[in-house]
C-alpha cells in the first residue's frame, strides 16, 4: 500500500499508482471511509443493487450472443438459447429472475429511505439519482420485457405505449414515432433491443456511478437518522462510525450470501414463480389478433396499473400514474418534519406511513387480477392510501409531535 | 486499523481467527466464481443446433468420374472428393522425396489413411479442402505436368494464397509455407459407391444421437 | 454460531421442501373429484413414463400437432432411447434423428378440414398448464350439434376432434338446468353434471387416465427439456451458498468483535 504522497512502494504497485491513483482511491473509498455503525439489514439493499446490476449485465451480454432479433426470430431464439445452447437455460432464468429480483431489491432499497428520512438534506441530490435510475429501470424492463416477443410481450409492448397517447396534443403522433410503424412491430421491437441492450445500460451505470459520488460526498444516513459526523474523536474520525473496509464489506459479502442462495432457489426451483416472473401468456409467439387474458404488467408495474385503472377518465388516469412515479422526486420538499428517522416521528408519520405500505402492496395484487366492481372499488380505496402519503405529508409533518433525537446513535448488534 | 481494546494475547489470536476466517472464505468464493463461471464458458460451446448441424454428410459416389472432385461441406468446411487415375496413384511414392511429411507422422489423419496414399481406398480421396498454412481453398492441379508447376509436377493441389502445393495425397511439397499434409477427416463407405463423412465406425463424430 | 446453523438448516429445509413440492402427488379417483379439479400427477423425472409418452404422441398427436422446438435426438437422448429404436420405431419416414418434430398435416389443409391449424405443442404445457391438458384430454363428449360431433368442457366448440375416442371411449354429458343470479336478473344455466359413457373405449378408466398421465407428463418434458438437470444442479448450487454463507457469517462476526 502506498504510505503517503512522496513516497511510493517499490516495484509494480509504486509504479502504478505514481500513474493511477489506485491505492490511494482504495485507501480513502474503503478504508478512510467511515460508515455508521448501526445499519441495520434495510442497509443491505444497496449493495445487493449492485451485484443485480452485474449479474444482468453479465447474463444480458451472454443472452445477446445467442438473441436474433427480429419479430420472425426473436421467439425462435429465446427457445433456441433454452433448449439448444449449452447452460443457455441458466441464462434466460438468471436474467429473468435477475429482473424481478432487481425490482424488490430497489423498493426495499427505496423503503429504506422512506422511513430513516434519507432523502433529507443534504442527500436530496442523492434521492434524485437514486429515482431517475429507478425511470431507467423501469424502461430497461418494460424494453427487455418485449424482447422474447410472446403474446404477453406484444401486448404489454401495445398498452404502455398506448398510454403515450393520452398526452394532449402531441399524444397520436408520439404514440407512432416510438412504435415506427401503424402498430407494435419489427421497427418497435429492433429499437427497444438496441435501447436495452446499449443505451440504457449505459445511462444506468453513468447514473449509479454519480449516485456514488453523490453518497461518498454526503455520507450515509442510518437509523436514527443522526450525523455521525458531528461528534468525532481525538483522531477526527466519526465516534460512531466505522471504517467501510473491512467491516461493511465483510457485512456485506453475508448479505450477497444470504441473496443469492435465496436468488438460486428461485432460480433452479421456481423460476417462473407461480407465473409472477415468466407468465404464461408469454409461452405464445405474439399474436396481434388475440389479448391474453387477463392482461397485467409485470408484478413490479402493477401498483401504478391499478391506479391506472382505478380512474374512470383515460386521461386522467394516465396522469395519475404519472404523479403516483414522480410524487417520490417531490420527498425531500414534502416533508418538513425536523426529524429524519421513523424512530423519532410521531403517529401522524407512521400511520400515513403504514397506510403507504398496506396500499402499495394491495394496489401491486390488485394490478394483477382482472377487473370487477369489488376490485374497482378497492383499487381506488388504495390509491387514496397511497397518495395521501405524498399530498398530506407537507402538512401532517409538521403536525407531528416528535421524540427527542439523541446525540449518539443507538444500535443493537 | 482497529480499535480492538483487548489485550495482546487475545489479539494475537484474533488474527490467527481472522486470517484462517478469511482465507476460508475467499478461497470458497475463488471456487464459487470458478463455477459460476463455468456456464457461461460452456454456453460459447457449439450449441445443439450447431452440433446437429455438423452430422454425417452422406455422399452418392457413382456418378463421380475419374479425375472429378465434388465438394460437399461437413461441420462448414469443404470436404474434396475427388476419384483418382490408378496409374497417377501407383505413382505417389516417387516423389517422396520432394515432401515435407511423406509418411504423414506430423499430420493430422485417422489411422487408416496414415498409409502412401492417405485414404482407406485407392481410387476415392477424401481430403479437408483447407489449407493448413492459413486456412484458404486450395486449387485442383490434377492434371500432370502443369505448364505453371513444372513438367514434374505429378498432380495434386496449389494453394492461391501463398502457393503452397500438396500431391493428389493431400501431402505437402517441400518450398511450401504449409508444414503439414492437408487434414483428413473421419469417413467410411458403407458400400461401394456410398461415402459418410463424419462417421467411421469408431467413435461417431460427437453430435447429434 | 448457533443462530446462524439454525438458519442454515431453516434454509435448507425451505429448498428441500421447494424441491419436493414440485412433484405432484398422484392423481385422485375422477369421479370423486370435480372435473376442474382434476390434477395430471405426472412426474418428469419418471423416464419409462416419458417414453411411453413420447409413444402416445408419435402414434396419436404428431399426425396433426408439430413440436417444432423439439429434435428427435434430443428426446432420444433425454429419455434414453437408443438410435436404433428410434429410427426403427419411432422415427417419421424421411425424417433424420436430428430433425425438428414436424406434422405431417400441412398448415393449410389444417385450416381447412378443422377450421384452424393445429398449434405447435413445444410449449402447450407452460403456456396452459399440464392440469389443463390434463382435463382437456378427458372432457371431450358427444355433441352432434357440432362438425366435429365433439365438444369439450375445457375448451367451448374446441376445433379439435375427440382423437383418443378409441381408447377411452365415446361419453355423454348430462347437464343441468341451474339458476344463476347475475346482476339481479334471475337466468337459467347450464351446469355440467357428469358423464355417461356411450361406447365403451379399449381402455379401462385408470388405463386411460395412466395413458393420459404419460401424454402429459411428455409434454411437461418438451416445454422444458432441461427442468431435471435444473433441478439436481440447484441443490448443489444452493448447499455451495449455504456454506459459503455460513463461513462469511463467521468471518463478519469476528471482525465486528471490534465494533461496539
Amino acid at each position: 500500500m502506498a504510505s503517503n504522497d512522496a513516497e511510493y512502494s517499490p516495484g509494480f504497485w509504486g509504479w502504478l499508482n505514481k500513474r493511477l491513483p489506485v491505492g490511494k482511491f482504495m485507501r480513502e473509498q474503503l478504508l478512510e471511509y467511515y460508515a455508521p455503525k448501526n445499519f441495520n439489514i434495510w442497509y443491505f439493499f444497496g449493495s445487493l443493487a449492485l451485484v443485480v446490476l452485474v449479474m444482468q449485465l453479465f447474463s444480458g451480454i451472454f443472452l445477446t450472443m445467442f438473441y436474433k432479433v427480429g419479430e420472425t426470430t426473436s421467439f425462435d431464439s429465446v427457445e433456441f438459447i433454452m433448449r439448444e445452447v449449452n447452460y443457455g437455460w441458466l441464462l434466460r432464468y438468471l436474467h429473468s429472475v435477475g429482473a424481478s429480483a432487481f425490482f424488490v431489491v430497489i423498493y426495499l432499497h427505496m423503503y429504506r429511505a422512506l422511513m430513516y428520512g434519507s432523502y433529507k438534506a443534504p442527500r436530496e441530490l442523492l434521492w434524485l439519482f437514486g429515482m431517475f435510475i429507478y425511470l431507467a429501470l423501469m424502461a430497461e424492463a418494460f424494453m427487455g420485457y418485449v424482447l422474447p416477443w410472446g403474446n404477453m410481450s406484444y401486448w404489454a409492448a401495445q398498452v404502455i405505449i398506448n398510454i403515450f397517447g393520452t398526452i394532449p396534443v402531441i399524444g397520436p403522433g408520439l404514440v407512432e414515432w416510438i412504435r415506427g410503424d401503424y402498430g407494435v412491430a419489427d421497427a418497435t421491437l429492433n429499437r427497444f433491443f438496441s435501447l436495452h441492450v446499449v443505451a440504457i445500460p449505459l445511462v444506468l451505470l453513468l447514473l449509479v456511478a454519480l449516485h456514488l459520488v453523490a453518497l461518498r460526498e454526503v455520507g450515509s444516513n442510518n437509523p436514527d437518522g443522526i450525523e455521525i459526523k458531528a461528534h468525532r474523536g481525538a483522531d477526527g474520525k466519526p465516534l460512531d462510525g466505522t471504517p467501510f473496509h473491512p467491516y461493511y464489506t465483510v457485512k456485506d459479502i453475508v448479505g450477497i450470501g444470504l441473496f443469492l442462495t435465496l436468488f438460486a432457489v428461485v432460480v433452479f426451483f421456481v423460476p417462473s414463480f407461480g407465473n409472477l416472473f415468466l407468465e404464461e401468456a408469454n409461452f405464445e409467439p405474439a399474436n396481434p389478433l388475440s389479448t391474453p387474458e387477463p392482461i397485467a404488467p409485470a408484478w413490479y408495474f402493477t401498483p401504478f396499473y391499478a391506479i391506472l385503472r382505478a380512474v374512470p377518465n383515460q386521461r386522467l388516469g394516465a396522469l395519475l400514474l404519472l404523479i403516483a412515479v414522480m410524487a417520490f422526486f417531490f420527498l425531500p420538499w414534502l416533508d418538513r418534519s425536523p426529524v429524519r428517522s421513523i424512530r423519532y416521528r410521531g403517529w401522524w408519520f407512521r400511520g400515513f406511513l403504514a397506510a403507504f405500505t398496506v396500499s402499495f402492496g394491495a394496489l401491486m395484487w390488485l394490478g394483477l387480477k382482472p377487473i370487477s366492481p369489488n376490485y374497482l372499488t378497492a383499487a381506488r380505496v388504495f390509491s387514496v392510501g397511497y397518495f395521501a402519503f405524498f399530498l398530506l405529508m407537507p402538512w401532517y409533518s409538521r403536525w407531528d409531535r416528535v421524540k427527542p433525537v439523541p446525540d449518539r446513535v443507538r444500535f443493537h448488534e | 486499523m482497529t480499535d480492538a481494546e483487548a489485550s495482546d494475547d487475545q489479539e494475537l489470536v484474533d488474527a490467527d481467527r481472522r486470517k484462517f476466517l478469511t482465507a476460508a472464505t475467499s478461497a470458497t468464493a475463488a471456487v464459487g466464481v470458478v463455477f459460476a463461471a463455468s456456464p457461461f464458458i460452456a454456453s460459447w460451446q457449439p450449441s445443439e443446433r450447431a452440433r446437429a448441424l455438423g452430422a454425417p454428410v452422406t455422399v452418392d459416389l457413382s456418378k463421380l468420374e475419374v479425375g472429378q472432385m465434388i465438394t460437399p461441406m461437413w461441420r462448414r468446411q469443404p470436404i474434396y472428393i475427388f476419384r483418382r487415375p490408378p496409374e497417377l496413384v501407383a505413382q505417389l511414392a516417387a516423389h517422396d522425396g520432394r515432401l515435407k511429411d511423406p509418411k504423414s507422422a506430423d499430420s493430422e489423419q485417422p489411422a487408416y489413411a496414415m498409409n502412401e496414399r492417405r485414404s482407406r481406398r485407392d481410387d476415392i480421396a477424401v481430403l479437408i479442402g483447407v489449407c493448413t498454412h492459413l486456412g484458404c481453398l486450395p486449387k485442383q492441379r490434377f492434371e500432370p505436368g502443369d505448364a505453371q508447376l513444372g513438367t514434374d509436377w505429378p498432380g495434386g493441389f496449389l494453394c492461391p494464397c501463398h502457393g503452397s502445393r500438396f500431391d493428389l495425397a493431400g501431402r505437402v511439397f517441400s518450398g511450401s509455407p504449409a508444414s503439414v499434409n492437408l487434414r483428413i477427416p473421419p469417413y467410411s463407405f458403407p458400400d461401394e459407391n456410398t461415402l459418410i463423412i463424419g462417421e467411421d465406425g469408431t467413435s461417431t463424430a460427437s453430435g447429434a444421437a | 454460531m448457533n443462530r446462524s446453523a439454525l438458519f442454515a438448516a431453516a434454509l435448507l429445509g425451505a429448498a428441500c421442501s421447494l424441491s419436493v413440492a414440485g412433484q405432484e402427488p398422484a392423481a385422485p379417483a375422477a369421479e370423486a373429484v370435480p372435473w376442474d379439479s382434476w390434477q395430471a400427477g405426472n412426474e418428469v423425472s419418471n423416464v419409462a413414463s416419458l417414453q411411453r409418452g413420447f409413444r402416445n404422441f408419435m402414434n396419436y398427436c404428431v399426425g396433426c400437432h408439430s413440436m417444432k422446438y423439439v429434435r428427435y435426438s434430443r428426446v432420444a437422448t433425454d429419455l434414453k432411447i437408443p438410435t436404433g429404436m428410434l429410427k426403427a420405431d419411432l422415427l417419421p419416414d424421411g425424417a433424420a434423428p436430428a430433425d425438428y418434430i414436424h406434422a405431417s398435416l400441412q398448415a393449410q389443409d389444417g385450416v381447412a378440414w378443422f377450421g384452424k391449424e393445429p398449434p405447435d405443442l413445444s410449449l402447450i404445457a407452460r403456456s396452459r398448464g399440464v392440469d389443463r391438458i390434463y382435463r382437456f384430454l378427458k372432457t371431450f363428449y358427444l355433441d352432434p350439434s357440432r362438425p366435429t360431433r365433439t365438444n369439450n368442457l375445457v375448451l367451448d366448440a374446441a376445433a379439435m376432434p375427440a382423437v383418443l375416442s378409441d381408447l377411452e371411449g365415446v361419453k355423454a354429458a348430462v347437464f343441468s338446468d341451474v339458476k344463476v343470479t347475475v346482476d339481479g336478473r334471475t337466468i337459467t344455466e347450464k351446469k355440467f353434471d357428469h358423464f355417461v359413457t356411450v361406447v365403451p373405449g379399449r381402455m379401462s378408466g385408470p388405463e386411460f387416465d395412466a395413458f393420459l398421465r404419460d401424454t402429459v407428463n411428455f409434454l411437461d418434458y418438451a416445454g422444458e427439456p432441461a427442468q431435471v438437470d435444473r433441478r439436481n444442479l440447484g441443490v448443489w448450487v444452493v448447499l455451495f451458498l449455504l456454506v459459503f454463507t455460513w463461513l462469511a457469517w463467521l468471518l463478519k462476526k469476528e471482525y465486528w468483535k471490534d465494533v461496539h
